[in-house]
């Protein structure tokens, strides 16, 4: 479903060194790492939003990094992303910034639409707030609309940015647990960074760890537990000592 | 063994691949103006910004310059030929050909071309512009189209409604100061065809520059607030450095087909 092979990409400095890494389809896949890794543009690479300068994105098949703007538009018409900042559109209101992906595809059917944005509010715990502008959302509120828009398409791949980010231990737990729960039910297959490492690991398959760019670990969740790799065992582990 | 790159060379590189990216959003913006589809009202509301809220400062602005212009003018005129019944139509083919569109335009290039630069690349630094892409928008029809359309309408607008504010100051000054009477002063004699298809040339090409290269600018973002000030800053820079040029080719061109 996702194939990344020994893609490079740079900006002042190398930030993706050689990443090879497969998503198979379903998987719930999640990238740790410390902050700076390269687990952001890594996500933008699989997007399309960002080109690598070496290596191959595959998505569907389909070799990304050489595909202009339109027909990444095809590609990225199966892919829903929650973005680290929300991303939600300021002079839109919660159901506008909801409905917005499934009007750009083409669906004008307004009853279909309410539909569909009443379904996803139900689901991220927010009926009631269609008429709310972002700027009266609380963070976990706002990153529950970002959820709501990711999923709106039923898209076959969804890109999780820190859904948790800024989140308290409870309402982390709760975006977790849905965006697994979405995940099963859509049969998607999801790739999601998050430094909440411990919730993380309850709902993901497998996991992959960054560290300056690279690929250091790639196996199931129960492996990534067990990792004898010093990085991979502090950082999961959450130890003070150790090389990081 | 690799050659190290000069300074002339990187900054020529750097020239050439904004000019590039510069052409990249002309180009897709003629692509959506004919191809795209607009949410209801977008343009309207853009032509609202652009124009309404634009319309006093440019016409106290153009006012101002008639005035100055018509006093300065008027000295000069006097110390050579004591006949100021010319002034008028003098200023008139100056404002109609070259000083309406082109002042209108640099006046423009501060407050819209900055504020279309803000807008996008706050969107760009909080990566709501990202985002559009995921939703299949490209974001040079979304945030550059409507304002490209309605600067180009509203360009024409304004430098008409903002030349005749700067025509009618200039002859209020002329009759204050020099005794021009206003049925003197209103003289068309020396306009001719030449003078306003040179102007309205210069309109729609000030009006099509300056969301586009102040569209690029806010889409070519780097970083947070700090970037966006940056963007803003070129955009002002190099809308009005646009302007500019387009003036003197224009010119040049008006020049050749009807002189």
């Amino acid at each position: 479903m996702i194939e990344v092979t020994n893609v490079w990409k740079r900006f002042a400095a190398p930030v993706l060194r050689d990443v090879t890494l497969r998503v198979p389809q379903g998987c719930l896949y999640g990238l740790i790492g410390p902050g700076a890794a390269g687990k952001s543009v890594l996500l933008k690479c699989l997007a399309g939003l960002l080109r690598p300068e070496r290596g191959s994105v595959r998505i569907f098949g389909q070799a990304i990094e050489s595909l202009d703007e339109v027909s990444l538009q095809a590609v990225r018409n199966r892919v829903g992303m929650l973005f680290q900042n929300n991303a939600l559109f300021d002079h839109l209101t919660v159901a506008e910034n909801i409905a917005f992906p499934l009007r750009r595809r083409g669906i004008t059917d307004e009853a279909e639409i309410a539909a569909r944005v009443a379904d996803r509010l139900r689901a991220v715990s927010l009926p009631g707030f269609e008429q709310r502008l972002p700027g009266g959302l609380s963070g976990g509120q706002k990153k529950r609309v970002g959820v709501a828009r990711a999923t709106v398409t039923r898209a076959d791949v969804v890109l999780y940015d820190e859904p948790a980010a800024g989140l308290d231990p409870v309402t982390s737990q709760k975006i977790f647990d849905l965006l697994r729960r979405e995940q099963q039910e859509a049969g998607a297959t999801v790739v999601m960074v998050s430094s909440d490492i411990d919730r993380l690991l309850t709902v993901t398959d497998r996991v992959g760890m960054m560290l300056d760019g690279a690929l250091i670990f790639d196996g199931t969740t129960a492996e990534a537990q067990g990792s004898l790799h010093p990085v991979v065992k502090q950082f999961v582990h959450g130890e003070v000592d150790g090389p990081l | 063994m690799e050659r190290l790159e000069g300074p002339l060379e990187a900054a020529a590189r750097t020239v050439l691949a904004d000019a590039r990216e510069l052409q990249g959003v002309f180009l897709r913006a003629l692509y959506w103006t004919a191809r795209g589809r607009r949410e209801p009202g977008e343009v309207a509301r853009q032509c609202y910004e652009v124009g309404y809220r634009s319309a006093f400062f440019l016409s106290v602005t153009m006012g101002f310059i008639g005035m100055i212009l018509v006093f300065q003018s008027g000295l000069q005129l006097l110390r050579v030929v004591p006949d100021l019944s010319q002034l008028g139509a003098t200023f008139l083919e100056l404002l109609v050909r070259d000083l309406g569109p082109t002042i209108s335009a640099m006046m423009l290039a501060t407050r819209v071309g900055a504020g279309i630069a803000a807008e996008i690349g706050s969107m760009v630094v909080t990566e709501q512009v990202d985002a559009l892409r995921m939703c299949g928008v490209d974001p040079v029809d979304h945030l550059v189209v409507p304002r490209f359309i309605a600067s180009m309408i509203m360009t024409v607008v304004l430098v008409m409604f903002s030349g005749l504010v700067s025509f009618a100051a200039g002859g209020a000054t002329a009759w204050f100061v020099f005794d021009v009477q206003p049925l003197t002063y209103a003289n068309f004699s020396l306009l001719d065809r030449g003078d306003l298809i040179t102007g309205l040339a210069k309109c729609f090409a000030y009006g099509a520059a300056i969301p586009i290269v102040s569209g690029w600018c806010g889409l070519t973002t780097r970083g947070g607030s700090e970037g966006v000030g940056s963007a803003t800053t070129s955009a002002v820079v190099n809308s009005s450095l646009a302007v500019i040029m387009l003036d003197l080719v224009i010119s040049g061109v008006g020049f050749v087909v009807f002189v």
